[in-house]
């Protein structure tokens, strides 16, 4: 037994006193730190250092693509398109391509061989981000989440075609664990040979908008922003505020600060954020969609099976199809309309190539 | 720790790793309390709560019978035979006030000791009257619920920042982001969150647990000896003891090497005799005796420098009956108290203060970090239950594990579906800072993320006039616009808060959800 004078006592207690602090504190230290790194690079010299995956090079809202890896093979032969027609239109393959079928994994697998196959996007040793829609746990059933078995066939096709990695993530509205774990995603994606990724307040950077009319910059998840590939799989439901959520509005999930802010003027808001983060492939889940209640659902009365896939390359021409299946017109979502009005991709079912099959 | 120099006899003696026992229940404790998130699997959790024998007499005492409670039993009657060992060798507190106090009496002597002697059988006159009054504000000071709750508030919450550093620091170099997302991909929802662990009362939670340390100073383990209100309660049972520390009389040399080694104050007439509610049979005294006189064994001599008159016990009985009468003044306020929301399954509020440990383990379970200690909002009779705190967090659908962990049932376990349908409260729109009414612009954040099958808030799309020099959003133009107006559709709200946590409005929300048992207290 060790004898301990007063002094001895309050110094130990004092030392465990401080170890027990030290964390706190250098936690805080290493917040400020991170603060102004980030603000660092927001007003920092160019927009180049935030690699923007531009595969496209739109009507002029985006200013410097150079920095955006050339992901897209397809996409390094095509010019710009004078207006409106910014769309990866290589002239080999349709702008979209629509199956339907009673399997979703072969609907997207015959989907993506007539946009000429994984291989086109994905090349090998890429870093490959998937974004689906997990607003929040619900099993796949109840459509408020894109299909597990969708998302594991993209990843398996990513492997295949050479991907390094294959990494899937978005920011649940509920706790993270749960909403993906109960929408059977976690499960998927870990069998299928993905990453499944939480994200946490260190993967957000503020990226400017150039183009922005009512944000000029906002804090995205760095991870998609530069991967080689980034493939966004929305699923189709109502919305409340936004009418329909597609492939636009599945953004939201890679941004980050707080959301609830972009739901006031929200088509022009979400229609800034399309014009700096540009999905290298866009694939709606419609094999369920969820027509009441959306986006949260949890009644299987809302929940309706076209069992329909849509793969492309633009987010607007999906949007402006999604709509269809929806029993809307691209007419009727505002941020569709905005959107197209601000070229950023053609809504015209009429003028796009649409190939449509089934598997 | 084994003394330097200790006589040769009983060589086998287990009081020699006492030290290791309580680092190994010190460990079990925290591994459990640390395995305890979402989603709880089959691990046995929360298994000290439900063996404290005081928490369970206060369960019982208010008819809550679970076959858990049987656990508690052994440790009850376990003084009569081994003494207060559970002080000595389980209790992570104990082990605590031990770890970070003196090794040796600075005050040596009766200075303080005849006043404090008394306050265990004070402290079990009030717990008594505290049950019989239906309060179980007493638990507040239970060793194993405080440890519980301090760990939960202070510990987790410095686990889950300095593993968030960590993971930033490292995140700077590239080639280590790989491994920091294998990392934060076991670790999220465990001991690292989105948010941040926080709670309210940190501050008081470690002022008490240094105070209980500190008071180490003024008399070796002063906390365990006289103050612990589980201790008081074994220190009874001992009081019947039929074993316990025994000393050779002939071979005694009256030394007192034992009174001053016995950090329990424990011993009494000069070495042989044994004061069996506070001997923990931690045999330093069998260490310090150079004649190897004690051991444990049959009949104990016992003495105990205070037996309560009748007169005193009336005292006491009378000071605590006036305490526990008026404890309950705040009830009136409480029962209107229409922001005291408890987590789904709790019991009516009454029910509830008699039954709530205050151990804080519904805190830790959930993965929102909505579940807070209620600092005034349920009165200092529900000081650290716990609270709602929507603008916090909110309860997350697909969890249910408060129930689960609650040791009393205070929060009674809900199966989802039951969960899901448990009204804790209603949310009110207060039009007068809601953006689509007050400001007529578009928003329905609460009404996207309601999570009801059929959604509690609807909306009504309405032309409104903008007035001149405004600039509304909705989908309109110039003077008049569309915009969606929300409303709650009080029969399907379940009050989850997702729609306060998330209203974009700032500081107070605009959407709030408020207790619906206003008149709870009364039909219990």
């Amino acid at each position: 037994m060790r004898d301990m004078d007063r002094r001895t006592f309050l110094l130990s207690t004092g030392r465990w006193l401080v170890i027990a602090g030290l964390a706190p504190t250098l936690s805080g230290c290493a917040r400020a730190l991170r603060w102004s790194e980030s603000q660092g690079r927001a007003a920092g010299d160019d927009t180049s250092a935030n690699p923007s995956p531009a595969t496209s090079d739109t009507g002029g809202s985006t200013t410097e693509t150079s920095a955006g890896p050339s992901t897209t093979a397809g996409s390094s032969t095509t010019t710009p398109g004078p207006s409106g027609s910014t769309t990866t239109s290589d002239v080999r393959f349709p702008d979209l391509a629509v199956f339907r079928g009673d399997s979703p994994d072969l609907n997207v697998r015959a989907a993506l061989a007539k946009l000429g196959g994984m291989e086109r996007f994905v090349k090998r040793g890429a870093k490959v981000v998937v974004k689906p829609n997990v607003l929040t746990g619900r099993p796949p059933e109840y459509a408020t989440t894109t299909n597990p078995v969708v998302i594991a066939t993209i990843i398996e096709m990513c492997l295949e075609a050479g991907a390094d990695d294959v990494t899937v993530l978005d920011s649940p509205t509920s706790s993270p664990r749960s909403a993906f774990q109960t929408s059977g995603l976690t499960q998927a994606i870990n069998e299928a040979g993905g990453r499944l990724k939480y994200l946490s307040n260190r993967d957000f950077e503020r990226v400017d908008i150039p183009g922005g009319q009512a944000i000029t910059s906002w804090p995205l998840v760095a991870q998609a922003l530069e991967a080689d590939t980034l493939i966004n799989v929305p699923i189709g439901k109502t919305h409340g505020m936004a009418g329909l959520t597609l492939a636009m509005k599945n953004l939201m999930g890679i941004m980050g600060d707080s959301r609830g802010q972009i739901h006031t003027d929200f088509a022009r808001k979400i229609t800034d954020v399309n014009t700096v983060v540009k999905p290298h492939l866009v694939i709606l889940d419609a094999y369920r969609i969820l027509v009441r209640n959306g986006p949260t659902g949890g009644n299987l009365d809302d929940v309706q099976m076209p069992k329909t896939v849509v793969a492309g390359t633009s987010q607007v021409s999906i949007d402006a199809y999604g709509t269809t299946i929806m029993g809307w017109k691209p007419a009727d979502l505002p941020s569709l309309v905005e959107a197209a009005s601000r070229g950023l991709g053609e809504a015209d079912l009429s003028k796009l190539a649409i190939f449509e099959g089934t598997a | 720790m084994p003394p330097p120099v200790r006589s040769a006899a009983r060589p086998r003696s287990l009081h020699r790793y006492r030290r290791q026992f309580q680092i190994v229940f010190l460990l079990l404790f925290l591994g459990l309390l640390t395995l305890t998130f979402w989603p709880l699997g089959t691990i046995f959790l929360g298994g000290f709560l439900l063996a404290d024998p005081l928490l369970a007499i206060n369960s019982v005492a208010n008819g809550v019978i679970r076959w858990e409670l049987l656990l508690a039993i052994p440790v009850l009657i376990s003084p009569l035979f081994i003494g207060r060992a559970f002080c000595g060798y389980v209790c992570p507190m104990g082990f605590m006030v031990e770890l970070f106090g003196p090794r040796k009496e600075r005050h040596p002597g009766p200075v303080s000791r005849r006043i404090l002697r008394r306050v265990p059988l004070f402290t079990l006159v009030t717990v008594f009257f505290l049950i019989l009054f239906g309060s179980a504000v007493f638990l507040v000071f239970d060793p194993l619920s405080l440890f519980t709750r301090t760990a939960t508030t202070l510990v987790y919450p410095a686990v889950d920042r300095g593993l968030r550093l960590a993971g930033d620091a490292l995140y700077l170099a590239p080639p280590l982001r790989d491994g920091v997302d294998s990392v934060t991909g076991v670790l999220t929802g465990r001991l690292v969150f989105a948010n941040g662990l926080t709670y309210t009362l940190q501050l008081v939670m470690l002022a008490t647990f240094v105070g209980i340390l500190a008071v180490s100073w003024w008399e070796r383990r002063l906390w365990c000896r006289h103050l612990c209100p589980l201790g008081a309660l074994l220190g009874l049972v001992g009081r019947a003891a039929v074993c316990g520390r025994v000393v050779d009389e002939r071979a005694c040399s009256s030394c007192e090497a034992c009174t001053a080694a016995c950090p329990m104050d424990a011993v009494r007439d000069g070495g042989v005799s044994t004061d069996c509610s506070r001997c923990q049979l931690g045999l330093e005294c069998a260490d310090a005796c150079s004649r190897g006189a004690i051991r444990w064994g049959r009949r104990p001599r016992k003495q105990y420098e205070f037996d309560p008159s009748r007169r005193a016990l009336l005292k006491a009985s009378g000071l605590a009956f006036v305490g526990g009468f008026f404890l309950f003044t705040g009830l009136g306020r409480i029962q209107r108290n229409v922001r005291l929301i408890r987590p789904p399954g709790a019991r009516m509020e009454l029910d509830f203060l008699s039954t709530c440990a205050r151990c804080g383990q519904c805190l830790k379970v959930c993965p929102t970090n909505v579940i807070q200690p209620a600092v005034f909002d349920a009165g200092i009779e529900g000081f650290f239950t716990p609270q709602m705190d929507f603008r916090r967090a909110y309860c997350d659908w697909n969890c249910n594990e408060c129930g689960k962990v609650c040791p009393t049932q205070a929060i009674r376990e809900l199966s989802l579906e039951q969960k899901r349908l448990k009204v804790i409260g209603r949310a009110y729109i207060d039009r007068n800072t809601c953006i689509p009414w007050a400001e007529n612009r578009d928003c329905l954040v609460c009404q996207e993320l309601c999570p009801t099958p059929t959604k509690a808030i609807v909306f009504r799309s309405e032309a409104v006039e903008q007035p001149t020099g405004t600039a509304g959003t909705g989908s309109g133009s110039g003077q008049t616009a569309t915009v969606k107006l929300p409303f709650v559709v009080p029969e399907l709200c379940i009050g989850c808060g997702i729609c306060e946590f998330n209203c974009p409005v700032a500081n107070e929300a605009a959407i709030r959800v408020r207790s619906t048992e206003q008149t709870g207290l009364l039909s219990r």
